[in-house]
C-alpha cells in the first residue's frame, strides 16, 4: 500500500516536473522572441521592455531552481549508489560540456561584436560632417537674415523719413523693391499702421510678441528664423522706425525660407539628432543587447542543461531496471520482467534480459517438476524398502554400510541407521550380527567372477542360532560401484520344516512300530498262557518275568509311540482368555509331593492372556518333570515358579536350581530328540516351544549367574492382537 | 463672478524623502461657477544628462497629473476612488538649426531663445479647468493631489533602456496633497 503510495506520488513528480519544464521552456522561448522584437523593433514591446527584462530573470531563476532540484536529486541517487546514476551524471557532464562550450563562446563573440559594431557607428568624421552641415544651414539662414535686416534697415530710413502720405503705399512701394514677402508697419503698442504682403490671401500679419516689441522699442532690432510648420521656415526682423515725433515705430519684415532649403536644413537637423540619440543612448544599447544576450544564454543554457540532465536520466533508467531485475534474479525471484518502451540497443538489451528471465523461470518451475518426481520416486523406493519383509544392506565399493531398511533392524536386533557411513570394525559393539554377514558378502564379492550369489549363514543369539539367507548382488549402474545383500530370517522356515519332517517320520515311524505291538503283546501273553502250565516252577518264573517285561515294554513302546503321534498331530490350538496364575494353581495341586522344594511367586493384577488352556497345562507339565528331574541330584533342590506382567500380556517362568542347560546343547535345546537325561524321550521342551509359539507365544531359556537353569514364557495378552510388537519376537 | 479659494499658497521646503528636481512653488484651487480651476507653478530642474540630451535635439515630454479622490478609510490608498482626473502632456525640445527651445502644448507652440524662460513657462500651469462641481457632494472631504514628472516611456527607446532605473533620468515631484471641502 505504502509503496504504492510512493510510486504514485513519484509518477506524478516525475509528470508535474515534466511539464514544469516544459512550460518554463515554452516561457523561455517566448521571452526570448519577445525581446528579440522589443530590442529591434519601435512598437509597443518597447515600454514592456523592463517587464520583458524582469521576466526573463525570473525565467532564468526558476531554470536555475529546477535544475538545482534535479541535481539534488541526482546527488541523493548518487548516495544512494543507485544503479545507473553514475551514468546519468557523466551523460549530464558530456552534454553540458557540448552544449555550454559553444554557447559560452558564441555568447563572447557576439558580445564582442555587439560591442564593436554599435561603437563603429560612432565616427569623429560623421559626427562632425553633421554638425557642419548644421552650421551651414545655420550661416545660410544667418546670412539671409543679414539680408532681411538690410532691407529692412533702408526701409526703415525710407520710412521715417516720410510723414504724411500714404503710408500703405510707401510700404507697399518700398516692399516690392525689397522683394519681401510681407511688411508691416505697427505702433509701439503692436497696433497695425500699414501693411503689405505678396499674398493677397494673407491679410493680417502675424502677431508679433510682445516681448519683441518691448526689445524693438529699445531699439534693438529683432531677427529670428522661425518654425511656421513641418519643413517650412520663415526669416522675421524687426527693426524701429524713428519719427520725428519721437516716436518709434516698427516694421517687420517675414521673409519664407525658400522651401527646399527648409527642408534640407530639417534633414540635417534631424539626422543630427537622430545621431546624437544614438550617441547617448550607446552605453544604453550596448547595455540592452548584452543584457538580453546574456538571458538568452541562461535560458539557452540552463534548458539545455536541464533538458540534458532529463534525457540522461531517460538514457540510464534502463539501466537500473535492468540492475533490479538482475539483483531479483539473483535472489532467486524470475516473475522480473521490465517494460520495453524503445527501439534502440537498450530496449533490445531490456528485451532479452526479459526474455532470459522468462527462461529461466521456466527451468526453475521444470526443475522443481523433476526434483518433485525424483523425491516421490524415492519416497516409493523407501516405502518399498520398508515395508518389505526382506532385510536389505548396501555397502559402497569400501564396504562401508550405505543404505539399509526396517526388515533388516528387525532382523538384525539393532539400530543400523546410526552405523551408515561406516565400516566394518565400527559395527562389533552395535550390531556383531551385521559383522558376519559383512565378512560373508566381502569373501564372495571378492570373487569378481559372481555378480550375484545366494548362501545361508548361522549367526548366534540369545536365544539359539538364527539363520540367515543371503542373497548379493554387485551394483554396477554408472559411477556407483557397491553391493546390495538382501536377506532373509530363514530360522523359522527351516525349525517348521524340520518340525514337519520329524513329525512325517514319527508318525509313519509310530504307524509302523505300533502295528506290531499289539501282536507282540497278544503273542507274548498268549506264550505264557499256554506254556505256564506246561513248565515247571522254575521256567515258569522265567517265562513269566519275560512275558511281564515283554509286556511292560511293549506298552511302554506303545506309550512312546503314542507320544510321537502326539507331537506329530499338532491339533489347531484354541485360543480363549487364561487366568494364568489359576492355571498354575490348578497344576501345582497335581505336584503334592513336590511341596517342600517347590516355592510360588505369583503376581497380581495379571491381564487375562491368550491360549488354549488344555495345552498351556501341558507346558507346565513338561517344565515342572524337567526341573524335578534336574534337581533331584541336588541336595537341597529348590523349583520357583513364577508370573509377572510384561509390556503385552504375561510371562511365567520356571526357575531350578539343578546344573542347568549344558552349553553345547543351548541352541539346539528345542529341537526334538535332543535331551541331556539319560532317560527321555527329548520331547518335552519340543513340545514346549510348539505349543507356546502356537499360542503366539515365546520362549527363552537361559542359565542364570546363580546357577540352575531358567524357562520364561511369554504369553500375549488377550487384549493386544498380534505378536509383532512383542520385541523377542524378533529373535526368532 | 465669484471666487473661492480653496487651496493654499504653499512654498515647499526641501524637506523631502525624495531628491525631486521638481518642486510644487505654489498651487492654487478655485471653483467659479460651478466649475473648479487649477492653477499652480512649479520649479523644474532638469538633471545634466536629460539637459544634454535635450540639448542634443531629443524631445522632452512632461505630463502634469491631476486627480481628485475621495478618500475611505477601510481601503488602501491606491484603491480609493477616483472622481476625477486630469492629464496634461508637454512636449518641450531644441532646435538646433534656429537654437531655440520649442514648448507645444496641444496645437499651441511656444518658442524661447533660451532654457529658463522655457522652464519658466512650462512650470506655470493657469487655471486649467479640471472638473465641474456636479459631481462633488456638499459638505464631504476629498483629496486632491497633483504632480509633474518626465515620461520615461516616450523617450526615445535606447534612452529608454539607459534611463531605466537611473536616478539621474527620474525628473519629477511628488504628489502635493491637500483637503477640498465644496
Amino acid at each position: 500500500m505504502n509503496r504504492a503510495l510512493i510510486r504514485v506520488r513519484k509518477w506524478f513528480m516525475d509528470r508535474s516536473m515534466r511539464y514544469v519544464v516544459a512550460v518554463a521552456l515554452i516561457l523561455g522561448v517566448a521571452m526570448l522572441y519577445l525581446l528579440s522584437v522589443a530590442s529591434t523593433d519601435t512598437s509597443q514591446f518597447a515600454t514592456h521592455l523592463p517587464l520583458l527584462l524582469g521576466l526573463g530573470v525570473a525565467i532564468v531563476v526558476i531554470l536555475m531552481f529546477l535544475i538545482g532540484f534535479q541535481f539534488a536529486l541526482m546527488r541523493r541517487r548518487l548516495k544512494a549508489r543507485v544503479f545507473g546514476s553514475k551514468l546519468t551524471l557523466r551523460l549530464v557532464f558530456v552534454f553540458s560540456l557540448v552544449s555550454v562550450v559553444p554557447g559560452v563562446l558564441m555568447y563572447g563573440i557576439s558580445v564582442q561584436f555587439l560591442a564593436g559594431s554599435i561603437e563603429s557607428w560612432f565616427d569623429v568624421r560623421v559626427d562632425s560632417a553633421l554638425e557642419g552641415g548644421l552650421n551651414l544651414g545655420r550661416v545660410n539662414l544667418e546670412t539671409g537674415l543679414q539680408e532681411l535686416e538690410q532691407k529692412a534697415d533702408s526701409m526703415a530710413v525710407h520710412l521715417s523719413d516720410e510723414t504724411s502720405v500714404s503710408r500703405v503705399a510707401v510700404l507697399n512701394q518700398l516692399r516690392e523693391q525689397a522683394a519681401v514677402h510681407e511688411a508691416a508697419l505697427l505702433s509701439p503698442e503692436g497696433t497695425i499702421i500699414a501693411f503689405s504682403g505678396l499674398d493677397t490671401e494673407e491679410l493680417m500679419p502675424v502677431v508679433t510678441n510682445p516681448s519683441i516689441l518691448r526689445q524693438v522699442r529699445l531699439h534693438r532690432s529683432y531677427r529670428a528664423v522661425e518654425e511656421i510648420g513641418y519643413q517650412q521656415l520663415q526669416l522675421r526682423v524687426a527693426v524701429p522706425v524713428s519719427q520725428p515725433s519721437g516716436e518709434t515705430e516698427i516694421l517687420q519684415l517675414v521673409q519664407p525660407v525658400s522651401q527646399k532649403l527648409a527642408r534640407d536644413a530639417a534633414m540635417v537637423q534631424e539626422a543630427y539628432r537622430d545621431y546624437q540619440e544614438l550617441s547617448l543612448s550607446r552605453h544604453g544599447l550596448k547595455r540592452l543587447y548584452t543584457l538580453a544576450l546574456t538571458l538568452s544564454l541562461g535560458v539557452a543554457l540552463l534548458s539545455v542543461l536541464l533538458l540534458a540532465i532529463m534525457f540522461s536520466k531517460r538514457l540510464s533508467a534502463p539501466l537500473g531496471f535492468l540492475a533490479a531485475g538482475t539483483r531479483a534474479v539473483a535472489q532467486g525471484d524470475f516473475s522480473q520482467r521490465q517494460p520495453v518502451h524503445r527501439h534502440d540497443e537498450l530496449g533490445v538489451l531490456t528485451e532479452s534480459f526479459n526474455t532470459m528471465t522468462r527462461q529461466l523461470s521456466d527451468a526453475q518451475t521444470a526443475a522443481q517438476r523433476h526434483q518433485e518426481a525424483l523425491s516421490a520416486a524415492k519416497a516409493y523406493l523407501e516405502s518399498v524398502l520398508a515395508n518389505l519383509s526382506a532385510g536389505v544392506l548396501s555397502f559402497d565399493e569400501h564396504f562401508r554400510l550405505r543404505a539399509t531398511n526396517l526388515s533388516a533392524e528387525n532382523i538384525l536386533g539393532a539400530k543400523l541407521t546410526p552405523l551408515i557411513g561406516t565400516s566394518m570394525q565400527h559395527w562389533q559393539d552395535n550390531a556383531p550380527k551385521l559383522v558376519s554377514i559383512g565378512a560373508v558378502a566381502r569373501t564372495r564379492f571378492a570373487d569378481q567372477d559372481e555378480a550375484t550369489w545366494e548362501q545361508q549363514i548361522e549367526v548366534e543369539t540369545q536365544t539359539g542360532k538364527q539363520v540367515l539367507l543371503l542373497r548379493g548382488s554387485r551394483l554396477l549402474e554408472g559411477d556407483e560401484k557397491g553391493y546390495v545383500i538382501v536377506f532373509d530370517d530363514v530360522t523359522n522356515l527351516l525349525q517348521a520344516q524340520r518340525y514337519a519332517a520329524w513329525g512325517e517320520v514319527a508318525r509313519r515311524l509310530a504307524h509302523e512300530i505300533k502295528n506290531p505291538l499289539t501282536p507282540i503283546q497278544l503273542s507274548a501273553e498268549r506264550m505264557q498262557r499256554r506254556l505256564s502250565d506246561k513248565l515247571d516252577v522254575a521256567d515258569s518264573d522265567v517265562l513269566s518275568r519275560s512275558t511281564q517285561t515283554i509286556v511292560n515294554q511293549v506298552s511302554a513302546l506303545k506309550g512312546m509311540v503314542n507320544a510321537f503321534s502326539e507331537y506329530a498331530r499338532s491339533p489347531d490350538p484354541d485360543l480363549a482368555p487364561v487366568d494364568l496364575n489359576g492355571l498354575v494353581l490348578d497344576v501345582l495341586d497335581l505336584y503334592e509331593a513336590m511341596k517342600p522344594r517347590l516355592s510360588v511367586e505369583l503376581a497380581d493384577g495379571l491381564p487375562a492372556i491368550s491360549g488354549d488352556s488344555a495345552k498351556l497345562r501341558q507346558v507346565l507339565h513338561n517344565l515342572l518333570q524337567n526341573a524335578e528331574q534336574a534337581v533331584a541330584i541336588s541336595s537341597q533342590p529348590q523349583i520357583i515358579v513364577s508370573t509377572s506382567a510384561t509390556e503385552n500380556g504375561a510371562m511365567l517362568s520356571v526357575r531350578d536350581n539343578g546344573p542347568g542347560f549344558p552349553e553345547q546343547m543351548m541352541t539346539r535345546v528345542f529341537e526334538p530328540y535332543v535331551t541331556s537325561k539319560s532317560r527321555g524321550t527329548g520331547l518335552g521342551l519340543a513340545i514346549v516351544k510348539k505349543i507356546v509359539e502356537e499360542n503366539n507365544g515365546t520362549v527363552r531359556i537361559s542359565n542364570p549367574e546363580a546357577g540352575g537353569a531358567l524357562v520364561e514364557v511369554c504369553l500375549i495378552g488377550a487384549a493386544s492382537g498380534t505378536l509383532d510388537e512383542q520385541p523377542l519376537a524378533m529373535n526368532h | 463672478m465669484q471666487r473661492l479659494l480653496v487651496g493654499v499658497w504653499l512654498v515647499l521646503s526641501c524637506a523631502l524623502a525624495r531628491a525631486d528636481n521638481i518642486f510644487v512653488q505654489s498651487v492654487e484651487f478655485a471653483s467659479n461657477d460651478g466649475e473648479y480651476y487649477l492653477s499652480a507653478t512649479f520649479n523644474i530642474g532638469l538633471t545634466p544628462p536629460v539637459e544634454n540630451a535635450l540639448n542634443k535635439g531629443v524631445p522632452l515630454y512632461f505630463v502634469v497629473e491631476f486627480e481628485l479622490i475621495y478618500p475611505r478609510w477601510y481601503t488602501l490608498y491606491f484603491l480609493n476612488k477616483r472622481i476625477a482626473g486630469f492629464e496634461q502632456t508637454y512636449r518641450l525640445n531644441y532646435n538646433a538649426l534656429t537654437r531655440q527651445y520649442r514648448l507645444s502644448y496641444g496645437v499651441l507652440q511656444q518658442s524661447f531663445d533660451t532654457l529658463t524662460d522655457a522652464l519658466d513657462v512650462l512650470g506655470g500651469i493657469r487655471e486649467q479647468r479640471v472638473l465641474t462641481d456636479s459631481r462633488l457632494d456638499e459638505g464631504r472631504a476629498y483629496e486632491a493631489q497633483v504632480r509633474m514628472r518626465l515620461d520615461p516611456t516616450r523617450l526615445p527607446k535606447p534612452l529608454q533602456v539607459y534611463a531605466f532605473g537611473s536616478s539621474m533620468w527620474d525628473v519629477s515631484s511628488s504628489w502635493f496633497r491637500w483637503t477640498v471641502r465644496p
